[in-house]
């Protein structure tokens, strides 16, 4: 084979390797795009189930303000647009106690449907996030290894942020109190 | 302490590596006893194109199981359609899973049968199906099936249905040629005069000696493969959920239940999360774990708990 036979093969693997590059980085950037709106899609699953579930369940825990008040607490915050799995989640195991003390809720479909929405709607919205923070990590790994990061900055790639987190505060850190090992009474 | 990219990665590479052997095993095991072939013919061919012939018809013979996998496999469990309403927990979780994985929703099957198990199938993450029977919804609270459905997914994600039917293809090829020249040399003693010296008498060996050894061989390489596969698939499962947890007390879970799926086959086997045969459980010696399509039990969950 001739030297410019040679050259012109290597030339045309390079090219299609940009080209791989190129595409497969602006798949990735896509995607980012589309996982940030599905965290907004499944806040809005969230808002639109959690007054109606709160609606069906009144009835069957009227004596049950505590849990009452958590529930109109969360739909308050997602009318704001504040994510409320937070709250779902400092609210499930109190439902749990009030249903295993209380046979005759505990038979009860509707409060039993409601806990396994309450936990599916924040595992949902937890998993819409994994999807931003993989996707963004995989993306931005792209950008910072040779040889792929030659054609990403050739063509302006920039990184993404992903999930928006504060990169320094309490969180960080270690307090003593974490360190011991929580009690549990019964 | 592994964390989760690292074993993903490390799994990856390792089954790079059995594949890569598994190919260049086939490879030359194909050319040796092509050659042994030729050999035996008196070079009237290059035995070469009977490797093409193997290939073509173990790979029809594979096809249909591969590009039917779904429909086949979950005709013969018996399974019927999962609903959200019957099936909450398992509907919603695949739901869960295969967003944070980045797939399409695979169809859901429920058998009825109360061995607890579940498995993977389908060429795509297009046509992809999960199945899981009765006993494990049953028997298996929330958390602990996030990591069985996060391994089952993880199955389709890393496309181990075409791999495997490659693999079955490629071991059917070097049975195939074992076989024929076994049989041309057993049925056709003496047939012909053969007078083609040192080398060919070499290769007529080595043929021959790949032909015995190669089935048997391939298929302990297939079945490392499979081995690995699952590694992998508990490794991404954990990847998706982060509650090594989960997945590790489904495993102890699963290691309790000692009743055999009946709809199950060998054919099936590699394909559910746990050995649906059940016959090689407990008193596993080392020889006898190069016959399983699934690493021990506990070989497992000491890998997850290295990752909680």
């Amino acid at each position: 084979m001739s030297l410019p036979i040679i050259i012109l093969v290597i030339v045309v693997m390079i090219a299609l390797y940009v080209l791989s590059v190129y595409n497969g980085l602006a798949t990735m950037r896509t995607r980012i795009q589309a996982a940030i709106q599905e965290i907004g899609n499944q806040l809005k699953r969230q808002s639109d189930l959690i007054p109606n579930l709160e609606t069906s369940v009144k009835g069957y825990l009227a004596h049950e303000k505590d849990i009452l008040k958590m529930l109109s607490d969360a739909r308050k915050m997602i009318s704001v647009g504040q994510d409320a799995s937070g709250k779902i989640s400092e609210l499930l195991p109190k439902l749990q106690i009030v249903v295993e003390s209380n046979p005759e809720i505990k038979g009860s479909t509707v409060v039993m449907g409601l806990m396994d929405e309450l936990r599916d709607t924040s595992d949902k919205v937890m998993y819409s996030r994994r999807t931003l923070i993989d996707l963004t990590a995989d993306y931005n790994i792209r950008l910072v290894t040779f040889p792929s990061s030659v054609v990403a900055n050739m063509f302006g790639f920039k990184s993404e942020k992903g999930l928006e987190t504060p990169t320094s505060g309490e969180f960080l850190k270690v307090s003593q109190k974490d360190t011991e090992t929580p009690k549990v009474s019964i | 302490m592994i964390n989760v990219y690292e074993s993903v990665d490390a799994n990856k590479r390792k089954s790079a590596i059995i594949i890569g052997a598994f190919v260049v095993f086939v490879v030359l095991a194909s050319v040796l006893i092509a050659k042994g072939m030729a050999a035996y013919y008196g070079y009237q061919s290059s035995g070469l194109e009977f490797t093409g012939i193997a290939l073509v018809i173990s790979g029809i013979m594979s096809f249909a199981s591969y590009y039917w996998s779904d429909s086949v496999v979950l005709g013969l469990s018996g399974a019927r359609a999962a609903d959200r309403k019957r099936d909450f927990n398992f509907y919603t979780v695949a739901q869960n899973l295969s967003m944070a994985a980045g797939l399409p929703m695979p169809k859901l099957y429920v058998i009825d049968d109360t061995a607890m198990n579940a498995f993977a199938t389908g060429r795509d993450p297009k046509h992809a199906s999960i199945a899981v029977t009765r006993g494990i919804l049953d028997k298996l609270d929330r958390t602990e099936l996030e990591g069985v459905i996060g391994h089952e997914l993880s199955h389709v994600a890393n496309y181990d249905t075409r791999l495997m039917s490659v693999v079955v293809v490629l071991v059917g090829l070097v049975t195939l040629l074992g076989d024929w020249l076994l049989r041309a040399t057993w049925f056709g003693k003496g047939r012909r005069d053969r007078n083609e010296g040192n080398a060919g008498a070499i290769f007529m060996v080595l043929g021959l000696v790949f032909a015995l050894l190669s089935p048997v061989v391939a298929q302990l390489i297939q079945l490392a493969i499979s081995r690995r596969r699952e590694y992998l698939a508990d490794a991404s499962a954990i990847k998706l959920t982060r509650q090594p947890g989960g997945l590790i007390s489904a495993l102890k879970k699963l290691g309790l239940d000692k009743e055999p799926l009946e709809v199950a086959n060998k054919a099936t086997a590699h394909l559910y999360i746990t050995n649906p045969l059940k016959n090689q459980e407990g008193g596993i010696n080392w020889f006898a774990s190069l016959f399983n399509t699934h690493p021990p039990l506990a070989d497992r969950i000491k890998t997850l708990e290295q990752m909680s």
